[in-house]
């Protein structure tokens, strides 16, 4: 061991951290994971495109000018699909990595509390699935040769919303990983059920709209297809849209901190 | 002794008027170390008090922890000794707020944590035995950053304590490398690090030389006992490493089947031992020598060596000397003896009935 830095003692003037330097912290640790680990964001492009690849050109044999006239329906689907299964998964198979890692007790016992911790990190996982599910969007509609209304604003807005609320599902599916460990890939696959809330009929059964994705999925068709602008669409709407995203989320989160509560009476709570 | 009683509620929940959260001047939120308030006031670092926990009911219920109760004061380095299964990662679990107690409270630097977990908890990390306890994709000085974000305070301002601490731990050159890329010492020290990143006051260390050879093992020994002494560091240490226990800590708590049965310092518990003991060895001594010394002598152990044999023998003082006139005799040329000091492993043996699990007091056995 070396004295070398027996100076730098002098140089300590610990400062609290305020929210500020934790969403830094939190949101440059995705930065960076993101940029030196491109493998698994590429892979989830590759695949995502696959899958779309069978649907379109699989679809178009069989159903012919039928899916040709439904197709950008389809594309805006599939990308709210992509960005839900990228929210959901990254949220909930972030939690129980976090369990196995021992990271997540830190977590938990930060002095910031863990709340603020999960919601950062929620964001930094949207922003990182927009990215992805952006470069599907653009090569769906290049593959397609599909014209479609991309208002910047409206469709972060109205897609960010939607997909808060799979954040909530996604709080939820990880609660229930942390009190259950070996749950984790059966809640997976959940994510195939996001197929039937985006399709869900909203118009024939208006109930479905309390759904997670679903009204969000009606709206961004409308944007997305029809050109429907953020402030043209009716405010009843977009409070429902907002609503049922803090719902969720809210519902989610609640039942992720009961089910970590009930780990801790239970003595599950950690992987050590 | 608290006789507080569960009430079906989490007892470490977050209150509302959480005090360690403050409106800075410019209207920030901002986490407050709990560390003015315990510079202050100089409350103990710790207090279990009457901590119990019970796993299952009825017939299969079994209880993890017992009653256990202890005070640890700042700048003290805490050993928590005890057989598989006899509580200590409970305990620990139950002190950190990761397992809810049934019964008794838990004072962290004077703060109960049932009345504000965060505050509590503001200068407290932990190094979980068996986790990896920071991010592998993130290098050396990431984690450290992170971490101390994570424990309330802004990195930028404790970067001469991070190039301290990857000084001291030997880290620097690998300061810019991926976790991923390194040895399991390596991770092991970068784990510690990041705990230590925060400027924690009180820390648990589960195994913490777990993974480490014995040159990293020992620069890793003589850092906590630096931290502890220089920094007022208070550590609280569980190791089946006898050597890591006695050489680090000022005191040890050992535990059994879920309660305390020693909580003194390493040298009296040294003294306790009822081991005053020479070992002897002749190529004279047979069985009708060893059947001669088992009628006046308590024999602790036989066995041949290199044709010889060699024998303990518990003597003292008088008996001593009258070891040796019996041996002479019996005709038996002492080719050598020497007195057998006890260490920490008899100390626990002797309390607890059961090895420690990992072997005896050496160094590399653990390593």
């Amino acid at each position: 061991m070396s004295n070398q830095t027996d100076a730098s003692e002098q140089l300590d003037d610990p400062r609290p951290a305020t929210y500020y330097h934790l969403a830094r912290a939190v949101l440059y640790r995705e930065f960076l994971i993101f940029v030196r680990y491109p493998a698994n964001a590429i892979g989830g492009i590759v695949v995502s495109l696959f899958f779309f690849g069978v649907l379109f050109y699989g679809g178009r044999m069989v159903a012919g000018q039928a899916l040709t006239d439904s197709i950008e329906g389809i594309i805006v689907g599939y990308f709210l699909w992509t960005l839900s299964v990228g929210a959901y998964s990254s949220v909930s198979n972030d939690i129980g990595s976090e369990v196995q890692w021992g990271t997540l007790e830190r977590h938990i016992t930060t002095p910031f509390g863990f709340a603020p911790v999960a919601l950062l990190k929620g964001v930094a996982k949207i922003v990182r699935t927009f990215l992805t599910s952006a470069i599907v969007l653009a090569a769906m509609i290049l593959i397609t040769g599909t014209t479609l209304q991309l208002e910047l604003l409206t469709i972060v807005t109205i897609a960010g919303l939607s997909i808060t609320s799979v954040l909530g599902l996604g709080f939820a599916a990880g609660g229930i990983t942390v009190l259950y460990k070996r749950i984790g890939n059966w809640l997976n696959l959940l994510q195939f059920g996001f197929i039937v809330l985006i399709s869900a009929p909203v118009f024939d059964a208006p109930w479905t709209r309390l759904l997670p994705l679903a009204h969000g999925s009606a709206l961004l068709q409308r944007a997305m297809v029809d050109g429907t602008r953020l402030w043209e669409f009716d405010p009843l709407d977009l409070g429902l849209l907002v609503a049922v995203a803090i719902g969720y989320l809210v519902g989610g989160y609640l039942v992720f901190q009961t089910a970590t509560r009930r780990a801790r009476r239970l003595g599950v709570l950690g992987d050590y | 002794m608290n006789d507080t009683t569960s009430t079906g509620q989490d007892p470490t929940e977050q209150s509302t008027d959480d005090a360690s959260f403050r409106l800075s001047e410019n209207g920030d939120t901002t986490a407050v170390s709990a560390s003015t308030t315990a510079e202050v006031t100089s409350e103990p670092a710790l207090v279990v008090d009457g901590v119990s926990k019970r796993f299952g009911s009825g017939e299969d219920a079994v209880v993890a922890v017992d009653d256990v109760s202890f005070t640890i004061e700042q700048g003290s380095v805490v050993g928590l000794l005890g057989p598989n299964g006899a509580g200590k990662t409970t305990l620990i679990k139950s002190i950190l707020g990761m397992v809810l107690p049934d019964e008794g409270t838990v004072q962290v630097f004077g703060t109960d944590v049932r009345d504000g977990r965060r505050g509590a908890y503001a200068d407290v990390d932990a190094m979980l035995e068996g986790a990896r306890n920071d991010y592998w994709r993130l290098t050396v000085r990431e984690n450290l950053r992170y971490f101390a974000t994570i424990s309330g305070i802004d990195p930028d301002s404790v970067t001469a304590r991070h190039d301290r601490l990857l000084d001291r731990l030997e880290l620097t050159e690998y300061a810019d490398t991926a976790v991923r890329n390194l040895s399991r010492g390596m991770k092991q020290k970068v784990s510690l690090a990041s705990v230590l990143a925060g400027g924690a006051k009180l820390v648990f260390l589960d195994e913490p030389t777990l993974g480490l050879d014995v040159e990293s093992s020992r620069t890793l020994r003589e850092e906590l006992k630096r931290l502890a002494r220089e920094e007022g560091l208070t550590i609280f240490v569980s190791s089946h490493n006898m050597r890591v226990i006695e050489d680090v800590c000022d005191r040890v708590i050992v535990m059994s089947d879920g309660r305390v049965v020693a909580d003194d310092t390493v040298e009296a518990l040294l003294r306790s031992a009822d081991r005053n003991a020479v070992q002897i060895t002749s190529a004279d001594i047979d069985d009708g020598v060893v059947r001669a010394l088992e009628r006046e002598f308590k024999l602790l152990a036989v066995e041949a060596v290199d044709g010889r044999r060699r024998i303990e023998v518990r003597a003292s003082g008088d008996d001593l000397y009258l070891l040796v006139d019996r041996l002479r005799e019996a005709g038996v040329t002492i080719d050598g003896m020497r007195t057998i000091e006890p260490d920490l492993e008899d100390v626990f043996v002797g309390l607890t009935g059961k090895q420690s699990g990992l072997g005896g007091a050496g160094e590399g056995w653990s390593q």
